[in-house]
């Protein structure tokens, strides 16, 4: 008897479940306790504080907390220019192979000690031996205190895209070496927050850096908590449990914008969806087929009805706020014309393509685009993966379409176009080697304006070779509540918490 | 010893069993499950789905709304355009032929094993009774959600999933029921006679497990269909291109509060057949269980 009661138990809460499956974590306020206490919904689970490690460096939460803990030498304003933050100015040798950083005197840990020369290179040196994925933009890079207020940066190749790149490159002190798993459960740094807690269950939480060299944030706390459910997030955002919230979708927007409480506003990302065709296999390694496949799907109504507020049709591999946009010209949708080429072309329609995603929030899209290759006869498996795997597949070329969300946090197009497209990086099969002259030349160019020719020149290439489709230039939706000030949308979902007043208390 | 073989298993029990009163009451169980299986079973012939196609401009219609095509959306449409109605529908041959599957597959399992080790005690019940006393330490649905998740998404891993842990219940029954009828006459006699240990196994053991395991069969099913949408739910479950109830449910989950047909839809027929099915087997335990159901 005691099974059956538990069957109907199950079933009860099966019901009740399904009829009321809206997140169901109601606990009490965090904004309600402390005056000046701000709690974020984060997006990103965060495991590890430290910027520079192996496994967790590059992790986006990661980057996220070192922005609140640690400075960087430069870092990228919201619209992709950069400014000044241990640095104060930075200039390049003739052959842009040799970067000079005059350091900001006068910073200090938040335990007292004074940043110096030695702290920078100590930490790149760290950066550097650590092998997180971030470092592989500096293999072979050297740096030196060419005086207590200055470092010298040398490049082993001309490249122009350094400071950008710096933007993943975050200060500690010299006594840090190694994975110090210890320093990291009390990190000290020259950031506008301090730590306060961190859990493995997801909740952070930062007090202000009282000697932070651009005075200390005007919120008294921030807590993170970890909210990976969208659900959790809106819910959590309307009872005033979290503040901010952003990586909200379309379908979501309306009803919080119709909430006079709020304040919702989207930035455009260096985020492009990037859907890379596998070159290497023979189906598709025909540069007309991969055309064709672009030109079957109708992504302006998939972007017009999916994301009406938060996507625009893109024109370029990468998104207009990176250095080296340049606008192409759009694919036409011609279904007929597709399957004409196909056939032209011999494509097989009894094959199908593999197509693999990660993450269920692009599900609906990836359906959306399938179902548009189905209609010419061409069958994909739609293949949704849970996200280390997909990685793993990702390197492993492992599919046949690959579908990502591709941003750029360093806003230039060295880490996107010349990381991601020459013959060596093996990432998506394709290899032209008059391309790779072209990245070559960007990458190694001191001039700003001859860098985006190049650029140009070489998204021509990708674009009309149709490497992949790029049908997406993706806008960041973030919601906060009416009474937070001076928050700044983040183009790469990283926003900058010191910014952040709390106004009526 | 001069006892007459008595040859129907049917009168061998005590004849104390009463029957439940004879109110229509005790169809309506029946009549539902009738319902389900005729629109899993003929459901899909009559509408016409595929999972692949979607249709952009129809997405989250509200319930007897137009659709592009001129038809009517009497359940609404989904986040992609898709009919709900179609997906209930195709989803009730699913979770009906998979919950089947994995209840015959575990049914024969767990009673081949069960009736082993009741029937030759020693040896072979220590061990195959100890196995499944580990087996029940772990937690039904961790073991199943490892399995799910350690392959890729198919139907044949969902039922292997499900059954890995179903048949343990049936091998604890019909354990427990060979124990008791080995001791009986015609069992002994049987063995006096000659007859080979398996076809007495198979003669004189088997058919008295019918009833209880008829009656757990029942609450197997209502379990698996829903661990099967649980499955589906967290992703683990069916591929994509295979409509399931658990799938529709999850994706109508970030539009409760503004499109709440696609969840609650499913989620009612899921609920319904799972009630349904647990009364059935309530009455099927009370009519031929013998109250050591687990």
């Amino acid at each position: 008897m005691t099974r059956y009661r538990a069957l109907r138990r199950t079933a009860l809460a099966a019901l009740a479940a399904s009829l009321a499956l809206t997140a169901c974590s109601t606990t009490s306020g965090g904004s309600s306790g402390g005056g000046r206490d701000i709690t974020v919904a984060g997006t990103y689970s965060i495991e590890s504080l430290d910027p520079a490690s192996p496994s967790g460096g590059g992790a986006t939460g990661t980057q996220l907390t070192s922005k609140a803990l640690f400075s960087r030498l430069v870092r990228p304003k919201a619209d992709g220019t950069l400014e000044g933050d241990l640095a104060t100015e930075w200039t390049p040798d003739t052959t842009a192979t040799q970067w000079t950083f005059k350091l900001r005197t006068g910073v200090k840990f938040s335990d007292g000690s004074e940043v110096t020369a030695d702290d920078v290179v100590a930490s790149f040196q760290r950066f550097i031996d650590l092998k997180s994925t971030n470092a592989a933009n500096f293999t072979g890079y050297t740096m030196t205190a060419s005086s207590p207020a200055e470092v010298v940066l040398k490049a082993t190749k001309p490249d122009a895209a350094i400071p950008y790149k710096l933007a993943v490159f975050f200060v500690m002190p010299k006594r840090v070496q190694g994975e110090d798993k210890e320093f990291f459960q009390h990190p000290v740094g020259s950031g506008p927050f301090k730590l306060e807690k961190f859990d493995s269950a997801g909740t952070v939480v930062f007090t202000p850096n009282s000697g932070y060299y651009a005075g200390a944030p005007k919120v008294t706390k921030v807590t993170i908590k970890k909210m990976p459910e969208l659900a959790a997030r809106l819910t959590a955002l309307k009872t005033g449990e979290a503040d901010l919230i952003w990586g909200i979708p379309d379908d979501q927007l309306p009803q919080l914008q119709s909430d006079a409480n709020l304040t919702v506003q989207t930035v455009p990302s260096t985020a492009v969806f990037t859907m890379w065709f596998n070159s290497s296999i023979p189906a598709l390694k025909d540069a007309a087929v991969r055309r064709a496949l672009w030109q079957a799907v109708d992504f302006a109504t998939i972007i017009k009805t999916l994301y009406p507020q938060t996507g625009t049709l893109s024109d370029a591999p990468v998104s207009p706020v990176t250095l080296g946009y340049s606008p192409q010209e759009a694919q036409k949708y011609d279904p007929a014309a597709a399957k004409a080429a196909l056939q032209a072309a011999g494509f097989d329609f009894s094959k199908k393509l593999r197509l693999q995603f990660a993450n269920a929030e692009f599900r609906q899209f990836n359906q959306a685009v399938v179902s548009d290759l189905a209609k010419i006869g061409v069958q994909v498996d739609l293949l949704e993966k849970e996200q280390a795997v997909f990685t793993k597949d990702l390197l492993a070329m492992n599919w046949d379409v690959n579908f990502q969300q591709l941003s750029n946090p360093t806003f230039d197009g060295a880490n996107t176009l010349g990381r991601l497209y020459t013959c060596a990086a093996k990432r998506n099969g394709y290899c032209n080697p008059e391309l790779d002259k072209l990245l070559a030349a960007a990458g190694a160019s001191p001039d700003k304006n001859e860098r985006v020719r190049l650029y140009g020149e070489a998204s021509k290439i990708i674009w009309s070779d149709a490497v992949g489709m790029f049908p997406m230039a993706v806008k960041f939706a973030y919601a906060w509540n009416k009474n937070l000030t001076g928050v700044v949308p983040d183009p790469n979902g990283l926003p900058d918490f010191s910014t952040i007043g709390v106004s009526g208390s | 010893m001069t006892a007459t073989l008595e040859k129907s298993p049917a009168k061998a029990g005590p004849t104390a069993r009463k029957r439940p009163g004879r109110r229509w009451t005790r169809w309506i169980p029946y009549a539902i499950l009738a319902l389900y299986a005729l629109t899993g079973g003929i459901g899909p012939l009559l509408i016409d789905y595929n999972p692949v196609y979607t249709s952009l401009p129809d997405r989250l219609l509200a319930p007897g709304s137009p659709v592009s095509s001129g038809a009517t959306a009497w359940l609404g449409t989904d986040g992609t355009g898709r009919d709900v109605l179609a997906q209930v529908v195709y989803g009730a041959r699913t979770s009906v032929l998979i919950g089947l599957a994995t209840v015959v597959v575990s049914c024969v399992v767990g009673v081949a094993i069960g009736t082993l080790a009741g029937y030759f005690r020693g040896w072979p019940d220590m061990i195959l009774a100890r196995g499944i006393d580990i087996l029940l330490a772990f937690p039904a649905i961790l073991l199943t959600i490892v399995i799910a998740g350690a392959f890729e998404r198919s139907v044949l891993v969902v039922v292997v999933a499900l059954s890995a842990t179903a048949w343990i219940s049936f091998a604890r029954v019909t354990r427990g029921v060979a124990l008791s009828i080995r001791e009986r006459a015609w069992v002994d006699a049987a063995r006096v006679l000659g007859v080979r240990p398996l076809a007495i196994l198979w003669r004189h053991v088997v058919p008295f497990t019918a009833g209880p395991v008829v009656a757990l069969a029942t609450l197997e099913f209502a379990l698996v269909v829903l661990a099967e949408a649980g499955l589906s739910f967290l992703g683990i479950g069916l591929p994509n291109s295979a409509v399931s109830w658990g799938q529709t449910i999850a994706n109508g989950k970030q539009y409760l509060a503004t499109a709440w047909w696609i969840s609650a839809i499913p989620g009612v027929a899921l609920s319904l057949l799972i009630i349904t099915i647990g009364i059935l087997g309530d009455q099927l335990t009370a009519r031929y269980g013998r109250g050591h159901v687990r």
